[in-house]
């Protein structure tokens, strides 16, 4: 890989300790990942989750922060373990706490903006089509990809402080031109799709593009920005997909002809007989659940109004409880707009800046967790301490409420 | 001992290291999938669910899932459960991220090599004594599991 003198002599230290090693990670990882050079991002999102990044992560930070890091580009960051404003009301330890407000004040220390959401793009971090980033959730990198057209690999936990700390990325993957073309082509065959049918439409074409870029054709025109969140969230969660080529709306993709270039592509088709598979994959168990996680990726401000909408003159049965996890930004207006309230009156709880997959589930005490994102059943079934149902919204409130 | 196989590799972090072989055939992941504390891998996708990494030739494919899996790397070796050394098919950025971060927070060395061919899985075997040699680009079965 090649370094401009300029960044040799960042490797070599002359700019300080928090670059040095910034540097010799990105130049360490480009050159293992085949990137010809570094090249500059608009912005950056990473992780800073103390149920992921444990002990280390922490230290990896503070080893930043207490070196004289700073971030170089605006710098947003993925959900928090706990919720930032009211930890103590949802059960989580001071001690618990403490690990996720050093990963906090290091953050801060670094010059980062404390959004806390997966859905950054939703409300504090806009890229323009053709732009570069780094973005580190795998989720915002489908959408980065695949709806703003702007490019991201999917950077990993390490390298994306590094990023932001240079204000580089390793140039290989998703920011070449070449590596953006639809390889293999989903169909889909589903009538009017529900909430559960994008995200298992997601999750099929997960698990099976392979490392192929997928296209995909035959979504209603009516799809919301919102449905293919969940989709392109659900797409990451099951493989390891970076983009998705929606047809007619991907920017370029108007056909799947010009999605491939013209190349002729595996066509697969995607029907009732294929979600069922996804649900009967992700569903574990037929208990009732001590919890429904609705989040994952955040809802938005919309999806928070359509939710309270569907609560509406209902009420939490006994014994199962209801979180709905949503962005700072957009827990802020559903309070202000008095969504918050029609929300919480069914007795379900509305929580920002942290997210039931980064939560720790199995030490609030919660066995069986009931949701619609394919992202959660798919991370909290690999660790395999919590069982996950799967449902769509509609058979959920059925079952949680009366 | 008998030297009874080798392949060449490229190297992307360099070291020697010599351990029992531990090989997956499918798509592995740090993040939600082994359990730093102890070493062992607990994804239920994983064929080597059970499984200890501590002090092991690790091999697999390629990578998959959440991409803090740098940071569950680094934490097993912080908990000093983390493998001898880990060889893949397909570069692994998570790995090579939390191999950086390992010697240079915790003084752990561990070699990453990469590019093998695909017949390498079938080849080892769990339990095979491997050594890893970077100056050479080589990694050598000298001894077979029993």
């Amino acid at each position: 890989m090649h370094l401009t003198s300029e960044q040799e002599r960042t490797l070599s230290g002359e700019r300080g300790a928090a670059k040095e090693l910034a540097m010799t990670i990105l130049a360490k990882v480009g050159e293992a990942l085949g990137a010809d050079s570094l090249v500059p991002i608009k912005s950056a999102h990473v992780l800073a989750h103390y149920s992921s990044l444990h002990e280390a992560g922490i230290e990896v930070l503070e080893k930043f922060s207490s070196s004289g890091g700073r971030f170089a580009v605006p710098t947003t960051v993925d959900p928090a373990s706990v919720d930032l404003e009211n930890w103590k009301s949802f059960g989580i330890s001071q001690e618990y706490a403490e690990k996720q407000f050093r990963l906090c004040a290091a953050f801060a220390k670094l010059g980062g903006i404390p959004c806390w959401s997966c859905a950054q793009y939703q409300v504090c971090n806009f890229p323009k089509a053709g732009e570069t980033v780094a973005w580190a959730e795998s989720n915002s990198v489908v959408f980065a990809n695949s709806l703003i057209g702007c490019r991201t690999n999917k950077i990993t936990s390490g390298l994306d402080i590094a990023c932001a700390i240079m204000g580089l990325t390793p140039r290989f993957g998703m920011l070449l031109d070449e590596n953006r073309l639809a390889q293999v082509a989903f169909r889909s065959t589903i009538d009017r799709p529900t909430d559960l049918d994008y995200r298992s439409l997601g999750y099929y074409i997960g698990r099976h593009s392979g490392s192929r870029v997928p296209g995909l054709d035959g979504l209603p025109r009516d799809v919301s920005s919102d449905d293919l969140k969940h989709l392109g969230a659900a797409a990451a969660a099951g493989g390891p997909v970076t983009m998705i080529h929606y047809v007619g709306i991907t920017p370029g993709s108007e056909s799947l002809k010009s999605a491939s270039r013209g190349e002729r592509v595996e066509t697969i088709d995607v029907g009732r007989k294929e979600l069922d598979e996804v649900e009967a994959d992700l569903n574990q168990s037929e208990e009732k659940p001590d919890l429904v996680a609705l989040g994952v990726p955040h809802l938005s401000v919309n999806e928070l109004g359509q939710l309270a909408k569907i609560l509406d003159g209902k009420r939490l049965k006994g014994g199962t409880r209801l979180y709905v996890y949503t962005s700072s930004q957009a827990y802020d207006l559903a309070k202000r707009s008095g969504v918050k309230r029609e929300i919480e009156r069914s007795g379900a709880r509305l929580t920002h800046s942290t997210d039931a997959e980064v939560s720790p589930l199995k030490k609030l005490g919660f066995d069986v967790v009931m949701t619609n994102s394919a992202k959660l059943a798919e991370i909290v079934s690999s660790e395999g301490e919590v069982k996950i149902r799967y449902k769509q919204i509609a058979e959920i409130v059925e079952e949680a409420t009366s | 001992m008998t030297k009874l196989l080798s392949f060449k590799g490229r190297v992307l972090l360099e070291g020697s290291a010599k351990g029992e072989a531990l090989v997956s055939k499918r798509a592995f992941t740090f993040a939600h999938g082994v359990e730093p504390s102890t070493g062992v891998v607990t994804d239920i996708r994983s064929d080597l669910r059970g499984e200890k990494v501590k002090e092991k030739i690790l091999f697999f494919p390629f990578g998959k899932g959440s991409t803090t899996g740098a940071a569950w790397f680094l934490e097993t070796v912080r908990m000093g459960n983390g493998p001898a050394a880990v060889l893949t098919q397909t570069a692994e950025a998570m790995i090579v991220t939390g191999a950086i971060l390992a010697e240079m927070l915790y003084g752990r060395r561990i070699p990453v090599m990469t590019d093998f061919p695909e017949t390498i899985a079938s080849l080892i075997h769990s339990g095979d004594l491997v050594t890893v040699e970077t100056k050479t680009r080589e990694v050598t079965v000298s001894g077979e599991g029993s």
